[in-house]
């Protein structure tokens, strides 16, 4: 469906620069949140290669054990708040209106507002590392009352959070009220594309569990400079306290980091194996359930502690268990049958698959209680982060990266760069955190700067750091793919796959305010319905 | 490489064996490093474990196998539609039914394991208590609360504390049961032994405790697990079950030298190294 280009009001012209600045159009909103996410995504990477070259061998000094805690701290930290948290909010700007078939967002300067909150944040944490003391350096679970012993960069990073949490608070409200009232006609919430339903899960987790996020760390601030006793028991505060408010935020906050991309892959698979997604409405209520379960397990993470109910949240995580199960049915019922490609999307939406099922199956390790007692906090649980972190989420980053490049940028990523790129990341991603499961059963605890010879785990360790450095070789393809798609010319058509959704009705890219004409919604696949007619219901 | 030519079935088994060759690789791997653990309880935990991989090997391998297969299987061979299958109806019903059914399987076999390992030792159980601190551990015996071979009677403490560069050695008798008082003034540690498959922080302003019964005598590795600040790495500590006479030997050797000759009216009388 061609789309006319409006023509720009001329007479002024605005420098780039400052266009870029001022915008508060979604998809421009959208590009500056990917440019800065894929930054802290980098620079994450480095932290984290710096942490795998201190582990690599045994009683290493190449940091020392202080520095080590910020790089590992601000690895963490990166990744989650300035990366994969955000990362969401970057597609979902570009996307959500898009495939809904509207013209903006509902409240664009409010959400010009929440991308342009993350830049001071970020400058504000990282500036961490130039300040007396150091970067924060307890975690990104900054646990009290460790919290409290450490320099001023960890003021910076609570500050630093409290923002990011304003603004994913503020850009969910925008995504809620941009889904409930500026649907295209005919698109019925039921026929709405599964990204979005996603989104609309991920930004009510948001909406409900970032303040309170914040009002922990707003006691802990207040601990910390002005002598407040919270998380003190020496002045009547509780230490476990900390741990229920912060997980309380930090267990929906995983949903948070991982429904969208559940959303990309379930975009992706059918549109490569040319059917409907298998089972719409139970991926939908799974979505809804693992939204509602999720606020009900955070003591999960406290087993340990002596102080939690055990049966109760033994119990809400395993139930957690159900509608995950419930999406990965969802998923090989849409390949089976199908008349399956595999270019470059799809393939990292069947290895998002594939971790992902990975990533949940060493998660019961840790719902079944008494085997918690063992794994918790040992590289075990760090292998079942990245492979739920990384393994999911990264590789439908990515995914998505590829799949919509085209509608985004107007050109094409280089195919066989793109397949080279996912075979080392695949290989690269298994070898640096399998092996983490076996130092962790073998009682190696994550967050150590160093380990004894005697231990034992320097073969798994250096063959670990190995993998690590494969990943990042792997974005070389990655990036020369970039690199030679922007010096050519925009050559995409509207829809260079036979997809199903709405975005893919307009010009590539779309101009502003979207679409000139939108096709009639009659199911949750508006294209394939026009370019199908109704042979195929 | 499989060709598309491959008869159907010869696909599914390929598939399959993949998937099993895969979950096997995985199982020899856990077994060869997973601990079986030195206490009861570990062995009881360590028996859950192997129940919860059995469960996730056999998932991993049916989703897998059917990923591998439907991946060969339905590859694209030519431009017409495929059947336009919404899902809906019995399989629906399967696809909650099938994990509702493993997870409270799971769970209860989680919650009898937990209560197993929960119950609680007498009182008159050897008592040690353990606390923490940035960054080493003090280990504290009271000459009156010694298990089995207790003068109550007896008077005073014998404590080893440690340094991150000195590991304390923590000194326990085989096959009697042993409490662990767990504190901390300072930040949250937690005492982790990896043989028996078992942490528990030490919390401040509040105590923990638990309680296992050895099996093996021996040295054991142990650590910090929770973040505690520059050194935390550095908080390892042995623990070495010993025999009973072993145990009175040394407690005697400990307090004739922390507390003096003659405090300690020690009844087995046998002097160890
Ligand atoms: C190049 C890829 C990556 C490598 C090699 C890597 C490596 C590591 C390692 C070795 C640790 C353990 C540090 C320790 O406990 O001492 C760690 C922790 C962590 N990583 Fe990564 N990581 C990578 C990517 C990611 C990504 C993409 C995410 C999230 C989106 C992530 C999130 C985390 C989190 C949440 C922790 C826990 C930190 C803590 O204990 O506070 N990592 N990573
Ligand atoms: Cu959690
Ligand atoms: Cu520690």
């Amino acid at each position: 469906m061609a789309t006319v280009a409006v023509p720009q009001l001329s007479g002024y012209h605005r420098p780039a620069v400052l266009d870029w600045i001022t915008t508060v159009d979604h998809k421009k909103l959208g590009i500056l949140y990917l440019y800065f996410t894929l930054f802290f995504f980098a620079v994450g990477g480095i932290l984290a290669l710096l942490v795998r070259t201190q582990l690599a061998v045994a009683d290493n000094s190449f940091v020392g054990n202080d520095a080590y805690n910020q790089i590992f701290t601000m690895h963490a930290s990166a990744m989650l708040f300035l990366f994969i948290i955000p990362v969401w909010a970057g597609f979902g700007n570009y996307l959500v209106p898009l495939q809904i078939g509207a013209a903006d967002m509902a409240f664009p300067r409010i959400n010009a507002l929440s991308f342009w909150m993350l830049p001071p944040a970020g400058i504000l944490m990282f500036a961490g590392f130039i300040v007396d003391g150091g970067a924060a350096d307890g975690g990104w679970t900054a646990y009290s009352p460790l919290a409290q012993q450490t320099g001023v960069g960890m003021d910076m990073w609570i500050i630093a959070v409290i923002v990011l949490g304003m603004s994913s608070t503020i850009g969910a409200a925008n995504f809620l009220v941009t889904m409930f009232r500026m649907r295209a006609p005919g698109m019925t919430m039921f026929r709405m594309p599964i990204f979005c339903w996603t989104m609309l899960v991920t930004a009510l987790l948001q909406l409900l569990a970032t303040p309170v996020l914040a009002a922990a760390l707003v006691m802990l601030f207040i601990d910390r400079n002005y002598g407040g006793q919270f998380f003190d028991p020496n002045g009547g505060g509780n230490v476990v306290l900390w741990q229920n408010v912060f997980w309380f935020y930090s267990h929906p906050a995983v949903y948070i980091m991982i429904l969208p991309g559940m959303g990309i892959v379930s975009e992706i698979l059918p549109v490569f194996s040319r059917k409907p997604l298998f089972g719409y409405k139970a991926f939908v209520f799974a979505t809804i359930g693992i939204g509602g379960l999720g606020f009900s397990v955070w003591a999960h993470h406290m087993f340990t502690t002596g102080s939690v109910l055990l049966p109760f949240f033994g119990f809400m995580t395993f139930m957690i268990g159900v509608p995950t199960g419930v999406k990965i049915f969802n998923w090989l019922g849409t390949l089976w049958g199908g008349s399956i490609s595999f270019p470059t999307p799809m393939l990292f939406a069947i290895g998002f698959v594939s971790m992902f099922l990975i990533g949940g199956i060493n998660g019961t390790y840790s719902a079944a209680v008494p085997v918690d007692f063992a794994l918790h906090d040992t590289y075990f649980v760090v292998a079942h982060i990245h492979y739920v972190l990384f393994g999911g989420s990264v590789f439908a980053v990515f995914g998505g990266l590829y799949y919509w490049f085209p509608k985004i940028w107007g050109r094409k990523l280089n195919e066989r760069l793109g397949k080279l790129h996912f075979a080392l990341m695949f290989v690269g991603f298994n070898v640096a955190f399998f092996p983490m499961h076996m130092l962790g059963l073998d009682g190696m605890p994550r967050r150590i700067a160093v380990y004894a010879d005697s231990a034992g785990w320097e073969a798994l360790n250096m063959l670990s750091t190995g993998g690590a450095f494969l990943i990042a070789v792997s974005m070389i393809p990655f990036l020369i793919a970039v690199v030679m798609a922007f010096m050519r010319p925009k050559d995409q058509p509207d829809d260079p796959w036979e997809a199903n959704t709405l975005e893919w009705a307009t010009t590539s890219p779309p101009p502003h305010y979207n679409f000139d004409s939108l096709p009639p919604v009659r199911s949750e696949r508006p294209l394939f319905d026009a370019r199908h007619g109704d042979e195929a219901h | 490489m499989l060709r598309m030519s491959l008869p159907r079935r010869v696909r599914l088994l390929a598939a399959a064996t993949a998937a099993g060759l895969l979950a096997l690789l995985a199982t020899g791997t856990a077994s060869a490093i997973q601990p079986g653990g030195i206490t009861d309880e570990a062995r009881l935990m360590n028996e859950l474990f192997w129940i919860v991989t059995i469960a996730g090997l056999i998932v991993f391998a049916l989703v897998a196998a059917a990923l591998v297969y439907a991946i060969i299987r339905y590859r694209r061979k030519g431009d017409e539609l495929p059947p336009q299958f919404h899902g809906g109806g019995k399989i629906e019903v399967a696809m909650v039914g099938v994990p509702i059914l493993i997870v409270i399987g799971l769970f209860t076999i989680s919650m009898i394991t937990l209560v197993q390992i929960d119950d609680k030792a007498d009182d008159d159980a050897l008592t040690i208590d353990v606390t923490g601190f940035q960054f080493s551990w003090q280990f504290a015996y009271n000459l009156n609360d010694l298990g089995t071979n207790t003068d109550p009677n007896a008077e005073g403490t014998i404590a080893v504390i440690g340094t991150p560069a000195n590991d304390p050695i923590l000194y326990m008798p085989v096959d009697e049961p042993v409490e662990f008082l767990l504190k901390s003034n300072d930040v949250i540690h937690s005492f982790y032994v990896v043989d028996f498959l078992y942490k528990l922080d030490l919390i401040p302003g509040r105590v923990n405790s638990f309680t296992v019964t050895a099996r093996e005598t021996g040295d054991f590795r142990a650590q910090c697990a929770e973040l505690c600040g520059t050194n935390h790495a550095l908080m390892r500590f042995t623990v070495r079950v010993v025999e009973r006479d072993e145990f009175d030997a040394w407690v005697a050797d400990e307090a004739a030298r922390q507390l003096g000759e003659g405090t300690l009216v020690s009844s087995s009388g046998t002097q160890g190294d």
